[in-house]
């Protein structure tokens, strides 16, 4: 018999909405052996309805390893991927109209703290270095006379902060100066990412994922 | 006097950039919109929020640096509080948790109910700030 390769890259995180896990839906397969290969996508590695009831569970790689060899001794696997793999149910639920409120409901408070936070951390900043001051200096300094009310200096500066936080972020509205992501979708991914580490180390302390015994 | 005001305009401009630029390198590196997104599960919105912090920032410092005087009433100075009272206190703990603060200190105690810090730590806020506020009142 010959012996063959199955390559496995796992992903960090999945979502679920079937009460069964099989194989592909933790990652990408690959064998050079169709046969093996269509058999493996189709093992199970968790039955829902049978474990116990939670929102996610942590997978080790070494529990699909063994699911697989347990069918196909004569498979060596290889992954390429993550070597635990979050899986979270979503449960498929019609999204109603007190889901579709509720969501709005929600963004519109996200909304309203970016900008009275944003609002109120500019001018603690500005009131901190006491701007006016140090306008009305500067004004002085260049012009050689007293600033009367608002300068053309105040006007720059504001036609500047609002440049400089447009290009910072990098798009006015929904249209995008470059094709970067802007820092905020950064952040989100390694946000993101953090938060899965975290799940898994937990997890692998508590002794709450599944792995091989 | 056309040298003047060229000078004032560059000075403005570039100093109203990098201020704009330095203030929100702060906020974006502790990563405080990215956890509100996080933790509401509104994470495709995160277009929609930065234009609100790019919104919120423009009307902050305009109305800080000219001094308008926008009569919107109690209402609007009630909204304006609460929302910048969230913001400031999730940028505050943040802060303190980038440079691990709360794991620092439980882990050199042994103290283990994080729970309970967190709960003691909002009280604690609460509080000082009533008392900071109060002191001011009379």
């Amino acid at each position: 018999m010959i012996k063959e390769t199955l390559y496995i890259k796992a992903e960090r995180n999945v979502k679920i909405t079937k009460d069964k896990v099989l194989i592909s839906d933790i990652g990408k397969v690959y064998c050079t052996d169709s046969g093996i290969l269509s058999q493996v996508k189709a093992l199970q590695i968790l039955d829902i309805e049978k474990a116990e009831q939670k929102s996610q569970y942590v997978i080790s790689i070494l529990k699909i390893i063994e699911v697989v060899n347990q069918i196909f001794p004569q498979v060596t696997v290889v992954n390429l991927g993550e070597t635990d793999v979050i899986v979270e149910i979503v449960k498929p639920k019609n999204i109603g109209r007190a889901e579709k409120i509720w969501y709005f409901i929600k963004v519109g408070f996200v909304c309203c703290i970016c900008f009275f936070g944003t609002a109120f951390t500019i001018m603690a900043f500005h009131n901190d270095i006491g701007i006016t001051s140090v306008f009305d200096n500067l004004y002085f300094l260049i012009t050689g006379k007293e600033a009367m009310g608002i300068t053309s200096l105040e006007v720059f500066y504001s036609l500047g902060l609002s440049a400089g936080i447009v290009v910072f972020y990098n798009h006015i509205g929904k249209k995008r100066i470059t094709n970067d992501p802007t820092p905020i979708e950064v952040e989100m991914r390694i946000y993101e990412e953090d938060v899965d580490t975290a799940i898994v180390e937990s997890n692998n302390r508590e002794g709450n994922s599944i792995d091989v015994d | 006097m056309w040298i003047s005001l060229f000078l004032l305009a560059i000075i403005g401009i570039s100093s109203g950039a990098v201020v704009s630029g330095g203030v929100f390198t702060v906020l974006i590196s502790v990563g405080l919109v990215p956890r509100f997104a996080g933790r509401t599960r509104t994470a495709k919105e995160v277009l929609k929020y930065e234009n609100f912090v790019v919104a919120g920032t423009i009307f902050g410092g305009v109305l800080s640096i000219f001094q308008f005087k926008i009569l919107f009433g109690f209402l609007f100075a009630s909204v304006f509080g609460f929302f910048s009272g969230i913001f400031v206190g999730c940028l505050a703990l943040s802060i303190a948790e980038m440079l691990d603060t709360i794991p620092v200190f439980s882990r050199r105690v042994k103290f283990k109910n994080l729970k309970l810090a967190i709960n003691a730590v909002a009280i604690g806020k609460a509080v000082g700030s009533l008392v900071y506020f109060i002191k001011d009142y009379k």
